[in-house]
């Protein structure tokens, strides 16, 4: 090539040594970051799901039966032989290497503690395989489906379980008068004002919606009589979810397609939740988790069928159903030593224990969901309200722009504070002195949004000031107010960067302990909070709790799970909030 | 873009063919400014200046950088109140009426002036939404979709987007893209368009088409423009105004006469190359 005769010809050569050396050491410093904590969620993992005591057997069983038939899933989804022939001989040189390399390190140097060469295979090399071939086989058509179907089914359980749990906090008698007096007038207006090009009922739709939730909180304490919660959230969740969905049908297929989109998970639905009660399942949850997952479903079933591209894909899940049903029934069959792990079902949905095999992290799980959701919602009307003041509307000079100055300094050296400064702001402000409560949820909420605040102001002006000023002036000089710039093109445009910030925040709000422990939050509550005023427990107090008691159990197996469980939580949050942003910036 | 002419035939011809015609009509005057005297901090960047601009005409505002054109554009649209430092003394008067009394709210002013800026900035949306977003704000009640049709087609882009209307501004190439802004400018049909060098990023090919289509608009709108490129002056415009250094006006008449026979000779050093 040209330039390489140039340097190693006439002119001589210039030393790359130091940029050389620098870009190994900042890789090095990358990946010992992530080897350590790599190396700690697998040993967390082992603890959590006692993969110890997993025999080779079941190991091999569930390998066969869940592993191999969705990589083959993914290695079909991709269609490509040069990856199928790489991931074989990465499973199979993997295997062959880890076990040799495990054994000779087991011999010679040190004794690796409760891992065997399978659990180091299966964390070595099947887990990045998997996560590889996921990604690669997501990219093909027939995965996309696969996984569209997955997400939706995982997510929509989530939100479900996400909303069950809120209803437990929050009247849903006043949600049942807002949503029949002011929301569900407000969608009819608006709808009918779209459809029929009269602004005038377009406009009307949120003055409705106002006066309507107002008179809901007024009625509230005068109406005597209610429906049952049952029926209360299939009016007000399940069937406008359905009408939605088949309405989504209805722009794209029959009215048939519609009606079943909608029809069917509504009545399944709607049944379950009237049966549920006597299988010892509380109803109205199980009807909100089925609405929410089988209508977008049952319309991405559709839209799939309708499209005709990748059908296959909608079999993934039947796939890993199969899978380990298969496994759970090779296992049973063969009688071979299976692990019991810490984290199941009762561990999520039962009251803390003195015996570690009956301790559950319900009430602290409940806890954590309604504190999030609140500080969520606070950290982000507060925070992009004031950073919106701080970038927009102030001047530059003056006395204003001298107070904005002086704003600005005091917001970054408060993210630079403390929690346990902001716990012991939390107890006097808002425990003592305006009387919400020791340890109560809403006074959790509140000190833990002041914590995160500024944070969340300093990266939402961080987005907003990212935003060209081309695009400002561009408006301005259409005649747009402040106001509709500032709503108009700001922050359609500074969205993205905002949730990203709130995502950070966020993610610290979850995880913190000091400050809930300043506010006086118990670290042990045994049934989940029934009001935002009652004592509460978060997942990090009641995992420190655990991690303080004397039986070993605890200090492993119930501490592990409880980590496990912080981080499927904190991770699914932070999933929602990303596909947001990522559906916001392709909104763009 | 071309150099500066350094030949005067080249740039009479151009004049000849492209606007006496209309330069011959005398018509009222759209924008006035009487004393206008504009300072950042303590600098003048608009000394003393007095101009009168016709309806329904191109007038160029020509000058070295640094010598007021852009800050007087701005200031027909009050676009300098955005600047903290900036201090505008005297009258721009538009439609009969002083634009800086203090009874005149200049978000209104500035929906009957449209303005184009020299990097095309669309915003972040659909062809449709941009062009309609002055509509939008200004709550306008009747057909979007055909306001929509009529603007793109006056600024030329029509054949080239109606087929995708719904894909983002940002997709189009810098040319349609400053065509766009035309578009949205000329949307809420506004009585003057201010240009602010609208062709330097482009070019010459784009350029050119933004060039003819100034002359389309001028059949129905104000057009001032501050530009560069004194062929394109020379091009498109009927009244030439001339701006040197320390914001004075030097010299202000027909397009023909500053060309062909500048009363000043620094003018005339200008526009030949030999200062500026």
């Amino acid at each position: 090539m040209a330039t390489d005769n140039a340097t190693g010809g006439g002119f001589g050569e210039v030393s790359r040594l130091r940029g050389i050396a620098f870009e190994y050491l900042s890789l090095g410093a990358s990946v010992a970051g992530l080897v350590a904590l790599g190396v700690l969620l697998v040993y967390v993992a082992i603890d959590a799901f006692d993969l110890a005591n997993a025999s080779p057997e079941w190991l091999l069983t569930y390998f066969l039966t869940l592993v191999v038939p969705f990589l083959g899933f993914c290695l079909y989804s991709a269609g490509d032989p040069a990856i199928t022939r790489r991931a074989l001989g990465a499973l199979g040189g993997g295997l062959v290497a880890v076990a040799a390399l495990f054994t000779a390190i087991e011999a010679f140097v040190v004794d690796i503690p409760r891992l065997s060469w399978q659990l180091a295979y299966l964390f070595v090399v099947v887990a990045p395989v998997t996560g590889y071939l996921t990604y690669v086989g997501s990219r093909g058509r027939v995965g996309a489906v696969g996984f569209g179907l997955l997400g939706r089914l995982v997510g929509g359980v989530a939100v479900g379980l996400a909303v069950g749990t809120l209803f437990l906090v929050f009247d849903e008698l006043v949600w049942f008068l807002a949503y029949t007096l002011g929301v569900l007038p407000a969608a009819g207006l608006y709808a009918y004002g779209r459809w029929r090009d009269a602004d005038r009922a377009a406009s009307a739709a949120l003055p409705v919606g106002l006066v309507g939730v107002v008179a809901a909180v007024f009625l509230r304490g005068v109406i005597a009589t209610y429906p049952s919660d049952l029926i209360i959230y299939l009016w007000t969740l399940a069937v406008p979810i359905a009408a939605v969905g088949a309405l989504v049908v209805a722009g794209r297929g029959s009215r048939t397609a519609a009606a079943a989109a909608g029809g069917v998970p509504l009545a399944v639905a709607t049944a379950t939740g009237f049966l549920a009660g006597g299988l010892g399942v509380p109803g109205p949850t199980a009807l909100i988790v089925l609405a929410v997952t089988g209508v977008p479903t049952a319309v991405y079933v559709h839209r799939v069928i309708d499209g005709g591209e990748g059908v296959v894909g909608l079999g993934l899940p039947l796939l890993i159903a199969a899978g380990v049903i298969a496994g759970a029934l090779v296992v049973e069959a063969w009688g071979v030593p299976a692990p019991d792990p810490w984290l199941d079902v009762s561990y999520v949905t039962e009251a803390p224990s003195r015996t570690p095999e009956e301790a559950g992290l319900y009430p602290a799980i409940v806890g954590s969901v309604i504190i999030i959701a609140l500080v969520a919602v606070l950290s982000f009307v507060l925070g992009v309200g004031t950073s919106i003041f701080l970038e927009e509307y102030t001047a530059g000079s003056g006395l204003v722009g001298s107070l904005t100055r002086l704003l600005q300094v005091n917001i970054a050296n408060l993210a630079a504070i403390p929690s346990v400064v902001y716990g012991l702001l939390g107890l006097g402000l808002f425990a003592n002195l305006l009387g919400l409560g020791f340890g109560t949820a809403v006074t959790a909420s509140l000190t833990l949004s002041l914590l995160i605040l500024p944070i969340t102001i300093i990266s939402a002006q961080e987005a907003i000031r990212s935003v060209p000023d081309d695009l400002r002036r561009g408006s301005d000089a259409m005649g747009a107010t402040r106001w509709q710039t500032t709503k108009n093109v700001v922050l359609p445009e500074a969205f993205p960067g905002i949730l990203t910030g709130t995502i950070l925040a966020l993610g610290r709000a979850i995880g913190e302990t000091a400050p809930l422990i300043m506010i006086g939050a118990a670290t042990t509550v045994f049934s989940a909070p029934s009001s935002l005023f009652n004592r509460f427990s978060a997942m990090p107090m009641q995992i420190y709790a655990w991690a303080g008691f004397p039986q070993a159990e605890f200090r492993y197996g119930v501490v592990a799970a409880g980590v496990i469980t912080l981080l499927i939580i904190l991770i699914g949050m932070n999933g929602t909030a990303i596909l947001l942003r990522n559906r916001a910036e392709r909104g763009n | 873009m071309s150099n500066t002419p350094t030949s005067d035939s080249l740039i009479t011809t151009d004049v000849q063919t492209e606007s006496t015609d209309r330069s011959a009509v005398s018509g009222a005057t759209a924008v006035a400014a009487r004393d206008l005297n504009v300072y950042y901090g303590d600098e003048q960047a608009i000394d003393d200046v007095s101009i009168e601009i016709p309806e329904k005409r191109v007038t160029a505002l020509i000058g070295p950088s640094g010598c007021g054109k852009s800050t007087f554009l701005r200031c027909i649209n009050r676009m300098n109140d955005m600047i903290d430092v900036c201090r505008v003394e005297g009258d721009v008067e538009f439609g009969g009426k002083n634009v800086y009394d203090d009874d005149v709210d200049p978000v209104a002013l500035r929906r009957k002036i449209g303005m184009v800026f020299q990097k095309p900035n669309p915003f972040p949306k659909s062809i449709r939404d941009n062009v309609a977003y002055g509509l939008e704000i200004q709550g306008f009640d009747g057909d979007v979709d055909a306001r929509v049709e009529e603007s793109l087609k006056g600024a030329a882009l029509w054949d080239e987007v109606k087929d995708q209307l719904d894909s983002s501004g940002l997709d189009l190439s810098g040319g349609q893209q400053q065509r766009l802004c035309i578009a949205r400018a000329i949307a809420p049909d506004p009585e003057v368009i201010l240009m602010d060098e609208p062709t330097s990023a482009l070019d010459p090919v784009a350029a050119s088409k933004i060039e003819d289509l100034i002359d389309d608009l001028a059949e129905e709108y104000t057009v001032i423009i501050v530009t560069h490129n004194m062929q394109q002056a020379a091009r498109i415009s009927d009244r030439t105004a001339v701006f040197l250094t320390g914001g004075r006006l030097v010299e202000y008449d027909d397009t023909t006469k500053i060309f062909e026979d500048p009363e000043e000779q620094r003018v005339e050093d200008y526009i030949t190359g030999k200062f500026g």
